[in-house]
């Protein structure tokens, strides 16, 4: 079973001057255990095809599948619940709860997928990134690193079959980022699980199994 | 509930928890919870105070009118209903209630509120008494035996006497045996001007206190088993004699019942104008929090969770917050409470019991309907928010729609309005009365904010610039400091000078003395002695006690008037009185005088007499005097000047009709020089007369209106808390603005001594401002209520401006350096970096 299988997909938004298409008859699939990287320039659509490739966002026309669920049948409870639990995300800004310490942070993706020991799952996955001296430490109170790592570790504590990273390294220095890809991957081979990455870095996508190029909204 | 939903709900419980705990301490939150906190504690502390005297009065149902049940009339109460209850193996006990003046040895006197009571009562409760003053109890088992009287303490202290001497009680002397600490049946009405004396009912005759016409309350209580007071009360009913009242326990004591709401009402306003600025406190954190939740919820949804998870959440947070505010809340109010009975508390009962845990349903549905008027339309759309904004922040928030947002805050307001004052009428009244003074207020702010962007000061620039680019926000931040400030200086004037400015209308020869209960056979001895001692008398004139019992043959009881209170006026004892000409002093308005000797029953009616019982020129009315029934038409209308201190009537009969009836007569005096002296003389002279000091009148009804202004003014105390609670939530509001600016200053150089100095000038500016409209209003209403109103000369004081400035400043200068405090403290680098 195809991980992603998107046909013909569009994304158009209305406008003061007219409709803008974001993402024009995109067809995509994506095999499990594959890693893919979607590269172009900015505003070419990379993070909008990310997005309704996720079911965060849904297509205007096109059908989308993920993870055999046709998300573009779903309304967006449908399709978080194909998300739960099965889908990882990595962003660019982290996007870690200021609320909540590193490992409620890592927890939250088992207790909303209602999956069993939790903290000791979210406290394993958390010396896996080397945080162990980190648990309890609020978000504000790690480095831009470390967070991040917090966010890949939130992204694999549930074992998923796909994981969508936009920009992972975005707001972190080369090295950094260097380590934070690492680890990445080295997860990811770990628990077999597949890979859409949306990057600038041509560097990056180049340790992807596959490489599409997007411009004006188009997989090139 | 099924397995997999209490599951779902222990995880949301969870989440909710955990992401509470560590928010706690997030200024939004804090300001939230302290909004919720501060009205619960205002609701509660009127709500425990309430609930205390509501406790005393279920708790002393029986002692509270000493009887199972008590008949009462203005002349002695009959043989036959004294019969009756025999008859009905009833327990009795006569008491009479009047006013009197005593004397003591050493010539000082005082008024008296006299109780003469028979032996066996009181027949429920206990009367306390003690030797000295705070010294040990006992309880009474028998009346004052004769020739002893039991005084008030306050009467003690006022007159410096002791157990053991003696007093002049009309034409006898008496020995005060014991203070009176406790008294079951004591009259809650506030206006009881004069402390107690009870004597025993045997000794009234001999004192020569009360003759015929004489102003007294006779009533007989009864006690026993259940069914033989069923058969006395309705044989009571049936006999249809109007003039008995009968008085059961279930009927309470229907004075402190109309007190109690009346406090409850006055508090429950002041609390409600607190409970107002608290929700814009509310709905100001809202909206920072709703942005922080949409953040969380987006995320939520990305990693799976349903929109009813995300909701879930939510109104959880919001549960947790309700139930913890109420807890702080009400342990505040509680606290608070004790200065509202230490205040207010003695009008009711001696003394009062702890509340019960009641007021905290109150607490926690203010603290609910406050979250879910003004805060949950803003956070529940935190489900509404595009998930796609984990990846693009630049996706609008969603935003509740403005009409379903006011509609809640109207909604819940109302609500919680027309529960504190407990009447829907006046509580959507005081809500739309409040939204226009808010509303003008703002209007206010915004003008002159508008003004003060065009001065042109070097000093003040940094200061005006943060007006000219926040005026919404910052006349928001005016308006709620003042509403709270007006309050307080408009109590506060009304407390200074209201009383001030009616004593000074006082002219000085007004009479000072009122002189009641002189018998017909004594007036000419009292003018004579009037004349000896040269003092000038406005003449005596007869009062006759009468109820109202019909007008145009329809019976009071039958009438629909406008409102409650025509309706009480028109169901009161009244005095009459009788004149053959024209008194000099009152103004026919309409009608004409009758001639001295006509041989007609007419009545002279006061026109705001006329005007509450829609009384007409031609209308028949029949007074109840005694056992006999008179009629007569209403021939004219008068003005009456209340403020003279004459002595006045809002019913005045012709001779013919009332010259007959059992009356005593009333008369006003003015005393110059040594007062004491006269009143001594003529409570020696005169045992019967009871003498009234006006001045001391004046004295206590200023200590009533003062009390009970300060304990409105007590309550309004959180009012202004709240209003340093908008400010600290609007700051907040322009916290990442703030942020931004402080950072980008400082990393061109800004010390923040510079920082620190900007904000102290934007804030002294909105306290002064707030202090201006404040004092501004404050005495603008005072002067309307004064001069208009109540008809008085008002001068405006400039030290009101003074204070309301100061006031302003100070307050608004300390909240909004709080509220800045983590601004100046902020690394540029970390606001730069976007982690703030």
């Amino acid at each position: 079973m195809l991980i992603i299988d998107a046909c013909a997909v569009c994304k158009r938004v209305p406008t003061g001057e007219g409709e803008l298409t974001l993402l024009d008859k995109v067809d995509l699939k994506l095999s499990p255990s594959e890693a893919l990287a979607i590269v172009g320039p900015s505003g070419s659509g990379k993070s909008t095809l990310l997005g309704v490739l996720a079911g965060l966002d849904s297509a205007t026309e096109g059908t989308v599948s993920l993870l055999g669920q046709p998300l573009h049948e779903l309304d967006e409870d449908g399709r978080a619940a194909v998300r739960a639990g099965a889908v990882g995300f990595v962003f660019q800004s982290f996007q870690l709860l200021p609320g909540l310490s590193a490992l409620e942070n890592v927890m939250l993706p088992l207790e909303l997928a209602n999956l069993p020991d939790a903290k000791s799952r979210a406290r394993h996955q958390l010396v896996e990134v080397g945080l162990e001296s980190r648990l309890n430490h609020l978000p504000a109170q790690l480095s831009g690193g470390e967070q991040q790592r917090v966010a890949v570790a939130r992204a694999f504590v549930a074992t998923p079959k796909v994981l969508f990273a936009d920009e992972p390294t975005g707001n972190l220095d080369r090295a950094t980022g260097d380590k934070i890809v690492d680890l990445m991957f080295r997860l990811r081979a770990e628990h077999n699980t597949a890979l859409v990455l949306v990057t600038h870095d041509q560097t990056l996508a180049g340790r992807c199994d596959r490489v599409l190029s997007m411009q004006d909204g188009k997989l090139t | 509930m099924s397995q997999a939903t209490a599951h779902l709900l222990k995880r949301d419980f969870g989440l909710a928890f955990r992401q509470l705990r560590r928010e706690f301490r997030l200024s939004e939150y804090m300001v939230l919870i302290f909004a919720l906190v501060l009205s619960v504690a205002a609701v509660t502390s009127v709500g425990f105070f309430a609930n205390r005297v509501e406790g005393a009065m279920a708790a002393q149902a029986a002692t509270l009118i000493a009887a199972d049940a008590t008949v009462s009339a203005p002349t002695p109460i009959k043989q036959t209903v004294l019969d009756r209850a025999l008859a009905d193996e009833l327990n009795t006990a006569a008491v009479v209630e009047f006013p009197s003046v005593v004397l003591t040895e050493d010539g000082e006197t005082s008024l008296v509120s006299v109780k003469a009571v028979g032996a066996q009562y009181p027949l429920r409760g206990e009367v306390k008494l003690s030797a000295e003053l705070y010294g040990p109890e006992r309880i009474a088992t028998t009346a004052p035996p004769s020739g002893t009287v039991w005084i008030d303490p306050r009467l003690a202290g006022a007159l410096q006497v002791a157990t053991g001497d003696s007093l002049s009680l009309g034409d006898s002397e008496v020995e005060i045996s014991a203070l009176v600490a406790f008294e079951p049946d004591r009259s809650a009405d506030v206006f009881q001007m004069a402390p107690r004396l009870m004597m025993n009912v045997d000794d009234l005759a001999s004192s020569g206190l009360l003759g015929e016409g004489s102003r007294a309350k006779y009533r007989l209580l009864v006690a026993g088993a259940k069914d033989s007071v069923d058969s006395f009360t309705g044989w009571v009913n049936d006999t249809d004699d109007p003039s008995l009242r009968l008085q059961t326990i279930e009927q309470g004591r229907p004075e402190v019942q109309s007190a109690l709401v009346n406090a409850r009402r006055f508090l429950g306003l002041a609390a409600a104008v607190a409970v107002l600025l608290s929700a814009a406190a509310v709905s100001l954190a809202a909206r920072q929090i709703a942005e922080r939740d949409m953040n969380t919820g987006s995320l939520m949804r990305t990693f799976g969770a349903s929109a009813r998870t995300v909701v879930r959440v939510v109104v959880i947070r919001l549960v947790i917050i309700a139930f913890m505010a109420t807890l702080i809340g009400s342990a505040i109010g509680f606290i608070a409470q004790f200065g509202l009975s230490a205040l207010l508390g003695q009008w009711f009962s001696a003394e009062l019991p702890p509340p019960t845990l009641t007021p905290l349903i109150g607490g926690l549905s203010c603290a609910v309907l406050a979250l879910a008027g003004f805060c949950l339309p803003s956070v529940i759309r935190a489900v509404d928010t595009p998930v796609l904004r984990v990846l693009r922040r630049d996706l609008p928030m969603a935003k509740p729609s403005t009409v379903v947002a006011l509609a809640c805050a109207l909604a819940a307001l109302g609500v919680l309005l027309i529960w504190l004052t407990r009447d829907w009428k006046l509580g959507l009244l005081l809500l739309l009365g409040m939204l226009i003074v808010m509303a003008v207020l703002i209007v206010i702010s915004r003008a002159l904010v508008a003004l003060s962007v065009r001065v042109k000061s070097n000093y003040l620039r940094r200061g005006l610039e943060s007006l000219r680019r926040r005026p919404e926000s910052v006349s928001l931040q005016i308006a709620a400091f003042s509403v709270g400030l007006l309050a307080i200086l408009l109590l506060t004037i009304v407390r200074n000078d209201v009383l001030g400015a009616w004593q000074k209308q006082v002219p000085d020869d007004a009479p000072n003395f009122f002189l009641v209960n002189i018998q017909p056979q004594e007036v000419e001895s009292v003018q004579q002695f009037l004349t000896d001692r040269g003092v000038s008398s406005n003449a005596l004139y007869p009062m006759i006690r009468a109820r109202l019992e019909s007008i145009n043959d329809v019976a009071v009881a039958d009438i629909e008037f406008d409102n409650g209170h025509s309706e009480r006026f028109a169901q009161r004892d009244y005095n009459l009185s009788y004149l053959a000409e024209e008194r000099q002093d009152n103004r026919l308005i309409e009608g004409d005088w009758w001639s001295g000797d006509v041989q007609k029953t007419y009545f002279s009616v006061e026109e705001d007499f006329a005007s509450d019982l829609n009384l007409e020129i031609g209308d028949a009315l029949q007074f109840r005097i005694a056992d006999k029934v008179v009629v007569g038409e209403v021939k004219n209308l008068r003005e009456v000047q209340w403020e003279s201190f004459a002595v006045n009537f809002f019913v005045v009969g012709t001779p013919f009709g009332l010259s007959d009836k059992p009356s005593s007569f009333v008369s006003s005096v003015y005393v110059p020089g040594n007062q004491g002296e006269f009143v001594r003389d003529m409570v020696s002279e005169f045992g019967g007369v009871t003498v009234l000091e006006i001045g001391a009148l004046l004295e206590r009804v200023s200590g009533i209106i003062d009390r009970a202004a300060l304990a409105v003014q007590y309550v309004f105390l959180f009012t202004l808390v709240a209003g340093v609670l908008v400010l600290w939530a609007s700051v907040l509001a322009s916290r990442r603005e703030r942020f931004r600016e402080a950072a980008i200053l400082r990393t061109l150089g800004a010390s923040r001594q510079y920082l620190a100095s900007s904000t102290t000038r934007e804030f002294a500016l909105i306290g002064l401002l707030a202090g201006l409209i404040a004092s501004t209003v404050a005495a603008i209403i005072a002067w309307l209520i004064i001069e208009h109103v109540m008809e008085l000369p008002y001068e405006f004081n400039g030290w009101l401006w003074l204070v309301g400035v100061l006031a302003g400043v100070a307050g608004v200068l300390i909240a909004g350096k709080l509220a800045t405090r983590p601004v100046l403290r902020q690394l540029p680098i970390a606001v730069l970096q976007s982690q703030v």
